[in-house]
């Protein structure tokens, strides 16, 4: 298995309950993976425990055959290789286009980092914009910006927290079928985080739903039931 | 477990430099703690009879009238200028911040100067109209004179942070009482008053730790209190244990003032729950209505910046010749430089301590954060008594060390302009810390947590993401400091190295020879240059409501 995860638990410090309650998940290289759920669900708390943002109170996570975090490992964010497009974007006001991309390349030479950026952003269409700074690009502009920075290093894992939750309707319904597009193009295992049931079956080859802080396979969903009986299983169709 | 995991993300330069500041700060003020239930003084069962009461009953009456007044004229004034039209309203705004410009001990010798018998008053009253006046009744030197001034140099506080609650924060609520018929003293006292509480308790507890603060005006006034006393024990009866127990009394002091403002503001912090906000619709005022308010405005400006101001312009004018000397400049060097430097290490040590404390939500980060403000609550005094005993403690270890270097072994640190300026940064590293915090709060965490995903460390990652951002929260964080620097008077007075003066030093020494007319040129720069930096942040946070 290319992503492994075992067992996790977390919770947040001022509460009692664990946020993410006995979490496997099981992912192939090339994969894309959709989680489901409603907000408050954990699923963005999943994205951020893969990256190394939040840090598990219990279970192992492993990437690529590297154990990113269990009882006595913990690797920093900064070091796991992991890609990430955050649900505002975040790209850094204070560079273009270009250097936002750039930003991640490290160890890069000076002309590979050039290539890498216009490769990139050929990638995302965007080849044009490279000298212009965030604020002058509209959202949509800005998500693929985002998505080609994540995508610059390439990352043995990228995750996506609510892609789209920032476009209206009609920009979503493209943008979608183009993201998946790109992706499957660099053949980047993925995991993408929604609420939005029509996003997941657009883009995703799985669908995790997830409720109370566990994971439920979207084949398995009204087939089996997990042991644990206080999870209310609902139907997904 | 899980700290094992935690581990690898705390152990960096962040925390290690956090925690190091944490404990410089705390230090001084644990060791007053500590010496106050260990250390026998020799006058401690004398001042406790004899001065204890009369330094509760002092302090207490300052604190109960400035309290009440200064809400009064807050809270009267920030509902004034929120919620009615009048004409120049817009400039009342910011110049009814002013009188923060002048520290109180300036403004008690400026009224002094301008009431007393020589003063411009009487003699007017004398050589035009032939009238004199029974002193008694232009005596400002009294408790109910320093109440006068602290109300109204101090009232600013909460004129500003009710001023900004009532027009964020307010508009629905007050709309809506007006709606169902409730006339304005009726919305004022029944609505405004009570939904501001929370707002005009802060400003207020603010005022209430500046009057504790105050050296120079009641030592000017006579009227004796605890920064007064710690001076008097400590210099005057040569007896430091009893000012360590003077001080560590008036911490419990400030930490009762702390703990009333938490428990009056209750849970209600500053802001509504709703993210919505919209500005409170001024009502126009109109003829006899709108110059009332406009007189009560100028009125309280006229007495609170422009009168004191004035004077202190017409006596400097009368000794400018005389004092322009070239040690005025050394004295002008000697501010600027202290200033600047103590503002430089507030602002990095703020900018430290901020960083780690948004990157870890733990007991810890969230303890560092609290002691980083806490300085701002200590009066000087205390944190002069504390530091100065730190620093001869940590003289006399480093004792062998100074003679194996050849040294004269002295009191190298103890003398030295390093422990007034770590005194500085004690005291005031809340200002930076405040403004780099809510710069941090701003721009969220987001922007480092794609760094960091992108493959840089927390310390790359802080200088070229995190410092871009926070730059202009970071520069207005040192000016404040900078002013704050340069306006302090009973840190300086105490812990400055031989013959190194200051213009709040020269000001107040000036003043208290009685020279009040050759005090005012030091005077006026501090004045401007506090006035223009109220100017130039009101500007700022006019553009920003929030």
């Amino acid at each position: 298995m290319f992503i492994q995860i075992k067992d996790l638990c977390f919770c947040y410090g001022n509460s009692k309950d664990d946020t993410i309650k006995n979490f496997d998940l099981e992912i192939d290289k090339g994969e894309i993976i959709s989680i489901l759920g409603e907000s408050g669900s954990g699923k963005s708390t999943i994205l951020r425990l893969l990256c190394g943002l939040e840090t598990p109170s219990k279970g192992q996570i492993s990437i690529a055959g590297k154990v990113m975090t269990d009882d006595r490992r913990f690797v920093l964010p900064e070091k796991r290789g992991i890609g990430m497009v955050f649900q505002d974007y975040a790209l850094f006001p204070h560079m273009t286009v270009a250097e936002n991309i750039q930003f991640g390349l490290k160890g890069y030479g000076r002309k590979a980092k050039k290539e890498r950026t216009n490769e990139v952003l050929d990638l995302v269409n965007m080849a044009k914009y490279s000298k212009r700074y965030p604020h002058e690009l509209s959202g949509g502009q800005q998500q693929r910006i985002a998505l080609a920075r994540a995508l610059a290093p390439k990352p043995a894992l990228l995750l996506l927290d609510e892609p789209f939750s920032n476009l209206d309707a009609d920009l979503q319904i493209k943008i979608r079928s183009e993201l998946k597009d790109i992706i499957k193009r660099t053949g980047t295992t993925s995991i993408f985080v929604t609420h939005d049931r029509e996003d997941s079956k657009a883009i995703a080859d799985r669908i995790i739903t997830m409720r109370d802080g566990a994971a439920h396979d979207w084949e398995s969903i009204c087939t089996t039931r997990q042991e644990k009986s206080k999870l209310e299983l609902v139907d997904m169709k | 477990m899980k700290l094992i995991r935690k581990l690898p993300g705390y152990i960096n330069i962040w925390t290690w430099l956090s925690l190091i500041i944490v404990v410089l700060i705390l230090l001084p003020n644990v060791s007053i703690l500590i010496n106050f239930f260990t250390q026998e003084a020799d006058n401690w069962e004398h001042i406790q009879e004899f001065i204890l009461p009369d330094l509760l009953k002092n302090t207490s009456l300052i604190m109960i009238f400035t309290g009440i007044l200064a809400i009064f004229l807050g809270t009267s004034l920030a509902w004034l200028v929120s919620a009615y039209d009048f004409p120049m309203k817009k400039f009342f705004k910011w110049a009814l911040i002013l009188p923060l410009a002048i520290p109180p001990y300036i403004a008690g010798y400026t009224y002094n100067g301008i009431l007393n018998y020589t003063g411009v008053i009487q003699t007017t009253l004398r050589n035009q109209f032939g009238i004199s006046v029974d002193q008694k009744y232009f005596d400002i030197l009294t408790l109910p004179g320093a109440v006068f001034i602290f109300t109204l140099f101090l009232f600013p506080y909460v004129f500003t942070i009710t001023r900004a609650f009532l027009a964020n924060q307010s508009a629905s609520l007050i709309e809506n009482a007006r709606l169902l018929g409730r006339n304005a003293w009726e919305v004022y006292f029944r609505i405004v008053l009570p939904i501001s509480r929370g707002a005009i308790v802060g400003g207020t507890s603010l005022v209430l730790l500046e009057v504790l603060n105050d050296y120079g005006l009641v030592q000017y006034f006579g009227v004796p209190t605890f920064s007064t006393a710690i001076f008097q024990t400590w210099f005057g009866m040569n007896d430091i244990n009893s000012a360590i127990k003077l001080s560590a009394t008036l911490m419990f002091i400030v930490f009762a003032v702390l703990i009333i403002e938490k428990l009056l503001r209750g849970r209600k912090k500053y802001s509504n729950t709703t993210a919505k906000v919209r500005p409170l619709n001024p009502i126009q005022l109109k003829g006899r209505k709108a110059w009332t308010a406009f007189s009560y405005c100028l009125f309280i400006f006229s007495l609170g910046f422009l009168i004191p101001f004035i004077q202190l312009l017409d006596w400097m004018f009368l000794t400018f010749d005389k004092i322009a000397s070239p040690e005025f400049t050394t004295l002008i060097q000697n501010s600027l430089l202290v200033s600047f430097i103590g503002a430089a290490m507030i602002s990095v040590f703020a900018v430290i301590i901020a960083n780690f404390s948004r990157m870890h939500q733990s007991f810890f980060s969230k303890s560092a954060a609290r002691v980083t403000i806490l300085g701002y609550s200590i009066p000087g005094a205390v944190i002069a008594v504390g530091i100065s005993t730190v620093f001869i403690d940590i003289d006399n270890l480093l004792f062998s060390f100074y003679e194996s270097i050849g040294m004269e072994p002295t009191l190298f640190l103890s003398t030295s302009l390093f422990m007034l300026i770590s005194a500085y940064v004690i005291r005031f590293l809340a200002v930076g810390y405040n403004s780099v915090e809510s710069g941090f709060d701003k721009i969220g965490n987001k922007f480092t947590e794609a760094s960091r995903m992108l493959g840089m460390n927390m310390t790359k990652t802080f200088f070229k993401v995190d410092l871009r951002m926070i730059k202009g929260p970071l520069i207005s964080g040192f000016i404040l400091s900078f002013i704050e620097i340069l306006k302090e008077l009973p840190l300086t007075l105490i812990l400055r190295p031989f013959n190194f003066d200051t213009l709040s030093t020269q000001a107040f020494q000036y003043a208290g020879d009685e020279q009040i007319h050759e005090a005012s040129l030091a005077s006026i720069i501090i004045v401007v240059i506090s006035g223009i930096a109220i100017y130039i942040f009101h500007q700022v946070l006019e553009k920003e409501p929030n």
